[in-house]
Parts: C-alpha cells; structure tokens; sequence
C-alpha cells in the first residue's frame, strides 16, 4: 500500500470515526450546545399545529428577586398552582427547572380547555409520589413506546402524564401526551413551524416568553359579540421577559393590516399619557410609565418596559401589596 | 489468505487512484453537495425547504429520504455493478490478467483480494459521504442527532451489506460472462424495479428486496414500487434479509472465485 493510499484510508476512517463517536456521545450524553438548534430542546415535542407556545425558566425565575418581591407580597401559592400539584404531584417552585406549554387546537379544530393543553417540564420529580397520586386520581397505567404512562379515565378531559424520560415529564391529553413521545427522537414537530419559530428566535433574551395566534384563540373564546368586536385586530402576538433582579419585558403584536397597527399604537400612547397624568401623585407609577417605550413600523406593535430592582421595591411597598393589609 | 491480502494491497491503490474512482468520487461527492445545499436553503430561509401536506420536513425525514432515493436505490447498486464486473474483466480487457495468472498464487485468491480491494475502496468512499450527509442535514429543523443516532448505524451496516451483496453478485457475473457490464444493468435498472413492481415471489431473487429489509426510514411513497411494496407489507423481517444478504455475498465471492479458476480467458488479438 502506498503513501497516498494509506493517507486515503486513514482520511476516510478518520472521518467515519469521528462521525460515529460524535453520534455516541449525542446519543448518550446529549448534543453539544453549538450544535443544538435555537429554542429549548423540548419544543420538538409540541406539534407543528400548536396555536401558542409558552417557555419559562422556571429555576431563573425561582431564584430570582423579582420572586422574592411577588412572595413577600403574595404569600399564599396562587390557586391553579396548588391545583396543578394536587392533581400531578409535581411541585412547580420546588421541582421544576424549566417548562414548555403549549396550546395545541383538537381534531375538531377547536381549542377545548385541557383537551388542547400540553405541558412539559424538566426537572427532578418523585416519580413514586407522581404515581401514586395519578392513581388515586383514577388514572390508568399504560405503557406506550416503552415510556410509563398514566392515562386520565373521563374521556380526555381530564389530565395524562408519562414519563418520557428521566427527569422530562409530559402532562397533557392523552393524544398530546403520545404525541409528544412519538415526536421526542424527532419528526415534524413546531420547529418545522416557521410562524412560530421566526418569532421565537426573536425572543432569545427572554427566560419566559410566550408566542402564538392572538386571533384563532380569541376566535375560540366564545367571547360575547359586543366584546370581540371591541378586541384590538391582533393576529399574533409574542411576549418575552427577562426576569432577575428586575423584570425587563417585550410584547410585540402584529396587526391584520398597518392602519390598525397606527390606531393600537396611538391607543397604547393615549392610555399611557392618561396614566402619566394620574402618576404625579404616585412617584411608583410614575417610573413603571416613564420605562414604557411604544415602538413598531409596519404591522408590528412594540412595547418593551424595564423594572429595576429598586422601582419593585417601591412597587412592593405600596400600601395596597403589604402582606395582612 | 496471505496472497488474497498480498493481492487485495496491490488491487486496492489501483482501484483508488484508477479513472473509475473520478466516478466513484463525484457519486459520493454528490449527496454531500446536496446536503450542503440543503443546510444552506434552510440557514437563508426555512420557506425554501421541502413540504409535505403543508408541513416542512425535518431533517431526520430528509435524511432518510436521501438514503432510500440515493444511496439504496442508485448508489450502491451502481457502484457494485460497476466494480464488480471489472474485477476480473478489467484485467481481461488490458490483457494484464495472464501477469496475475502466472504467479504461483491460486486464481481464485486473486478474484478474493480484488472484491476485497473493492469492498474496502467502496466502503471507505460512501460510508464517510453518508456520515457528512448524516451532520448536514440532521440537524435542520429540529432532528435530533442522539434520537436518530440508532438507526444511523442502521443505515451504515445496511449500506455496507449492499455494497458486500452487490459486489460479490456482479463479481462472479464479471468472472462468468461475457459482457458482464450490460446485465448488470439491465438486473440494476430494469430487473430489480420491475419485478419489486409485482407481488408474488420474483421479488426474493432481487438484492434490493433484502436491503429494504434493513432500511429504518419510512420509505418514500414516491412512486408504484413503494406504494405496492407498502400495501401489500412486503417487507421481508431483518433475520431474513440478514441471512439472505449474506448468502449472495458468500455465495456470490465463491462462485465467482470458482468460475475464475476454471474458465479459460481468451485474451482478443
């Protein structure tokens, strides 16, 4: 074998070597971050029909101040979250790192309440704990794919979970659950969706965001005519914050056409004028409206805020959000 | 053994470096390119991505569409025909095969050194091109790399399986016949499609059948064949395809071994 032969042939196994070990290492360890695709991982097990998809960071958000100020001013657990962990067992402040929602139309191609809620959260949970609670909730134990599945009994209204691996849960209808599963080593999935994907690669500052179909939702909230006909003609809408010591927040709307987009703009402006005008006695507010910036060219509406630690410190010792009072 | 190894060595830098190789480089090249196309089209604009009822397809569906369309369906087929006839034929045709055959060394270890030389030139081309196609287009939309992972390495022992059963086949029809290189394309291009076209039990004496088998990509309803081979689950479990690939290689290596030891090659004047 020759010189030229020889470097042939170690070029060739070199690359073949490398390929496998790389494809090893993403199938045990997980990919490498460059390589990993923008978004959060979980997004390839929300279906590509999803009307909105909603990420946070739920360990940023925990830890931070921002929490700390809405704990001293709410110290009681809102109401949906100790539903949520009555029903599942899963203790959102304590058990979760970070959740993907998503609001996902019915065959029918109807929003239906839970029927059409899927969420995914990672994190550490008690598995046995989970169990045993979703058994006595009545809910059946399948097996599908090889994932452990708890499937809720009254005729998909009420909530499944399944473990699709360690430390990732799926909760949701039975149908959004599998499929999540089926979705999890690839497949069409949202990020094949490019009016979601374009929006949520716009929001990559943000540890909660929340993106999705203003008008097909509003169209499915059986909403009183004389109130949707009041409704701003918004067709999407994509909301980002950042949350650490203080709360820097985007929300982008876009309109069906740019004279509505002029007319939300100008109405946006009206209220905050209006605000400032009232604010003068309350140096709080005044600072919370003067950080409001009204932005948008085109079809787009932007309002973007920033709160800084020491403005919700002032919030928080309003008189009105002291604990007892 | 030995003078197989001695003759696999000395076949395998011919091979390589021979004009036939510029072909064997483009149809690996080839995927790749396409491949890079397909990155690019999807960093500048994810609209220009193929759709499937409106939806985009991922890369992990691409993947396996370029595996079925290009590789299973014309790539390895190709190549093993076109080198397998000219293992022994090529040597005819320069009349260099009564160098080979004055050596004290068995004929038929030379027949085993060249499908080796083959083999391992075939191999070392392809399996690298699909292991670049494999990171370019992966990737693309949200396929995961650790999630298709498994039937990544499918892919690469399928197409080495090909690559083995073709060549052997083609080998002992290159040792056999004359004009070797015309059934081989009529098995490749009007046998294999036409009889995969009809149910029953012509399909069995087809490599593709078997190779099918293997493939762990939905296959593409792209045209009568797979509909039909769909419709009717005419898809032959692994156990058997394994076996019966097998077989043609081991079958295929003998045969053509067998036919070069004892057919007199009449070098034309």
């Amino acid at each position: 074998m020759n010189r030229k032969t020889r470097y042939f042939v170690i070029v060739s196994l070199l690359v073949l070597g490398i390929g496998v070990g790389v494809g090893l290492v993403a199938y045990y360890v997980g990919v490498p971050t460059a390589f990993a695709q923008q978004g959060p991982d979980e997004l390839q097990m929300v279906p590509g029909n999803a009307l909105v998809v909603a990420y946070a960071n739920v360990h940023e958000v925990m830890v931070s101040n921002l929490r700390e100020h809405v704990r001293q001013a709410l110290p009681q657990l809102p109401d949906g979250q100790r539903e949520f962990e009555a029903a599942t067992g899963i203790n959102i402040e304590s058990d979760v790192d970070r959740v993907v929602a998503a609001i996902v139309p019915a065959e029918d191609g109807r929003v239906a309440g839970p029927r059409s809620s899927l969420i995914i959260a990672t994190g550490r949970f008690d598995q046995v704990r989970i169990e045993s609670l979703m058994r006595e909730h009545g809910a059946a134990e399948e097996t599908y794919r090889g994932r452990r599945m708890f499937v809720a009994r009254d005729g998909g209204a009420g909530l499944s979970l399944a473990f699709v691996e360690s430390g990732l849960v799926a909760v949701g209808s039975t149908a959004l659950v599998q499929g999540a599963i089926d979705r999890k080593d690839g497949g069409v999935s949202v990020r094949t969706n490019d009016d979601i994907m374009t929006r949520v690669r716009s929001l990559d500052r943000g540890n909660v965001w929340a993106v999705g179909r203003f008008d097909a939702l509003a169209s499915q909230a059986n909403l009183p005519s004389n109130v949707t006909t009041q409704l701003p003609p918004i067709t999407w809408f994509a909301v980002s914050g950042h949350v650490n010591g203080g709360l820097l927040g985007d929300v982008r709307m876009e309109t069906r056409d740019e004279v509505s987009a002029n007319q939300f703009r100008d109405v946006i402006r009206g209220i905050l004028a209006l605000g400032n005008m009232q604010a003068s006695t309350h140096p709080e507010l005044e600072t919370v409206l003067r950080s409001i910036q009204v932005n948008g060219s085109g079809k787009t509406v932007a309002v973007s805020f920033e709160l800084s630690a020491e403005t919700l410190d002032l919030l928080a010792r309003r008189p009105g959000l002291q604990p007892g009072r | 053994m030995n003078t197989a190894i001695r003759i696999f060595e000395l076949s395998l830098g011919e091979m390589l470096w021979s004009r036939r190789s510029v072909f064997l480089a483009l149809l690996g090249a080839a995927p790749v390119a396409l491949a890079g196309l397909i990155r690019f089209a999807a960093f500048a604009g994810p609209a220009a991505l193929p759709q499937v009822n409106g939806e985009r397809l991922d890369g992990s569906v691409l993947f396996g569409l370029m595996i079925w369309l290009l590789y299973i369906r014309f790539i390895v087929p190709v190549l093993g025909m076109f080198y397998g006839t000219s293992l022994i034929a090529d040597e005819v045709d320069d009349k260099t095969i009564t160098y080979l055959f004055v050596r004290p060394i068995p004929r038929g270890a030379v027949l085993v050194g060249k499908y080796l030389a083959y083999f391992v030139c075939t191999a070392l081309l392809i399996l690298p091109s699909v292991v670049l196609v494999y990171f370019l287009v992966v990737p693309i939309g949200g396929g995961s790399l650790g999630g298709t992972f498994p039937a990544f390495l499918t892919d690469l022992g399928m197409l080495a399986a090909g690559i083995a059963s073709y060549g052997a086949l083609f080998a002992w029809v290159g040792a056999r016949l004359k004009r070797p290189l015309v059934i081989g394309l009529v098995f490749v291009f009007g046998w294999e499609p036409g009889v995969l076209l009809f149910p029953g039990y012509l399909k069995r004496a087809t490599i593709a059948y078997y190779l099918q088998g293997l493939v762990p990509h939905a296959m593409p309803q792209d045209s009568a064949v797979s509909v039909l081979l769909q419709a009717f689950q005419e898809m032959p479990p692994v156990a058997l395809s394994l076996a019966a690939l097998g077989g043609v290689t081991l079958i295929g290596v003998y045969l053509a071994a067998r036919a070069t030891e004892s057919r007199e090659y009449v070098l034309e004047q």
